[in-house]
């Protein structure tokens, strides 16, 4: 709950920051961003929501997620609207359900939801000693397609946003399934 | 297992007539370079660079070996055998794509940031530089040294320099946002990886326009040339795509780390190396087999955006 808070605060203060260039372009540094959480659940249990690329629901902040295509790489699409409505758009690459796995990117993106480009990241469910261990795993780059971004542009700001969507989002997930019956 | 350790062996003992080649890895994450033993794929080495460091050119004879550090906005000279930096030339907004003449005079760098080509004396530290295409990344020059090639990645095209002249020449229009550029031994083609439209082009380099293209995974990034074959990385798939040189057959696919980034050939093209960004290794991968050799550890997010082999003679 804590960290849901954070992720929404960050959200709104980047939202206050100057906009970069409207350009496809990025940074030049490839940003990494690796996050996992135990849950007390079965992993089968757990895939049952992270296998559900149509719903992005478990994600702090999130008002809606429509889409189509289902869980079929390269055609299921999801536009994810948060109650602040910025939007994200993301497109699914691989659907690995044997391994519990699947990738993948971000098409489009509100830098008020976050000011990075390029994204691209895999979600993986595995056996734990408590139960499940969640990986959410990403590459991305800052937003910011110069050599010297504003404050709100750097790459720092980039991972910390990332990172504070990465543990609100599994930290929720984790409250969610527990609960569950 | 045991007939595996022999065969392994007398690989290592029979394959290095030349001596130990080695990989000039550059490690944007971790800021730094591994020098990796190439037969052994040991690592012998590691130097601070700074500047998140991403692409790497090692000079023809070995000696020297440039590195761009895109975030510093500079190029590293570094002596390859004395494993030390010499000196840091300042180089336009963000260099990245990095290539050396074969006579190891001149070193070419592409800003990406500022859309210029830079030609720098790496004795005198002299430089002066060209427009070229928007987030231009990849640089190659031909084996004559007559011609550099760089993409321009988000121009959808490769620019023509003519090095005599100093002077862009051509834009070849090819896929969509390439990346790496390789150049055919004979200097007659060229071959581009295409990050957004999963292909690569294949360009005439006499004719000066692209005349084939070829599907293969998910956000190719860099080629390399071996045994008349095409080795594609590709990114979003952890695998490398492997293609004939001449008809683009594909002829299989080898799984390799997570987030390929640059493939090399050795000099004797019986061996691929692939720096994987995500997990932090160095691959090997023999070329007729395609079955992976050996694994070495890198520091954190290795690109080796370029020729990073060092041949040692």
């Amino acid at each position: 709950m804590r960290r849901a808070a954070c992720f929404a605060v960050a959200m709104i203060a980047v939202a206050a920051a100057l906009a970069p260039p409207a350009s496809r372009g990025h940074g030049a540094t490839p940003q990494k961003v690796v996050e996992t959480i135990d849950i007390a659940a079965p992993p089968a249990k757990v895939w049952a929501v992270v296998g559900d690329f149509q719903n992005f629901g478990w994600l702090p902040g999130v008002a809606k997620t429509e889409g189509d295509g289902g869980n079929a790489p390269e055609q299921a699409r999801r536009r994810t609207t948060f109650t602040s409505g910025a939007i994200i758009e993301d497109r699914l690459v691989q659907y690995d359900a044997g391994a519990m796995s699947l990738r993948y990117l971000i098409e489009k993106i509100d830098f008020k939801v976050m000011p990075i480009n390029n994204f691209s990241a895999t979600i993986t469910v595995r056996p734990g000693a408590g139960g499940a261990i969640v990986e959410w795993k990403s590459r991305f780059y800052r937003a910011f397609p110069g050599g010297n971004p504003p404050d709100d542009y750097t790459d720092e700001k980039a991972v910390a946003a990332v990172t504070a969507m990465c543990r609100s989002g599994l930290a929720a997930m984790k409250a969610q399934i527990e609960a569950a019956p | 297992m045991s007939r595996l350790v022999v065969t392994f062996c007398a690989l290592a003992l029979f394959a290095t007539p030349a001596g130990a080649d080695e990989a000039f890895v550059t490690n944007q994450g971790s800021d730094d370079l591994t020098i990796i033993d190439a037969t052994t794929m040991t690592p012998l080495a590691t130097l601070p660079i700074g500047g998140k460091p991403a692409g790497v050119a090692v000079s023809a004879d070995g000696a020297r070996a440039y590195v761009t550090s895109p975030e510093g906005k500079f190029l590293s000279v570094i002596d390859a055998a004395a494993r030390r930096v010499l000196k840091k030339i300042p180089v336009g907004d963000g260099p990245l794509g990095v290539a050396v003449s074969p006579d190891g005079r001149r070193v070419y760098v592409a800003d990406t940031y500022g859309k210029r080509l830079f030609e720098i004396d790496p004795e005198t530290g002299a430089t002066r530089s060209l427009a070229v295409g928007a987030m231009c990344s990849g640089v190659a020059v031909a084996p004559d040294g007559k011609t550099a090639l760089v993409a321009d990645r988000d121009d959808n095209a490769l620019s023509v320099i003519d090095l005599a002249a100093f002077a862009r020449v051509a834009v070849i229009p090819v896929g969509r946002h390439p990346y790496g550029v390789t150049i055919d031994a004979a200097g007659t083609r060229a071959y581009t990886a295409n990050v957004e439209s999963n292909d690569v082009s294949v360009v005439d380099l006499d004719a000066r326009k692209m005349i084939a293209s070829a599907p293969v995974g998910n956000h190719p990034y860099t080629s390399a040339l071996a045994q008349g074959r095409l080795f594609v990385t590709n990114q979003y798939e952890g695998s490398v795509s492997v293609l004939d040189a001449a008809t683009l057959k594909p002829l299989g696919k080898i799984r390799v780390g997570d987030y390929p980034e640059t493939i090399a050939a050795s000099r004797d093209g019986a061996t691929l190396y692939v720096a994987n960004w995500f997990s932090n290794e160095l691959w090997s991968i023999d070329a007729a087999s395609l079955t992976v050799r050996a694994k070495a550890p890198t520091g954190d997010g290795p690109r080796a955006f370029g020729a990073f082999l060092r041949p040692v003679n």
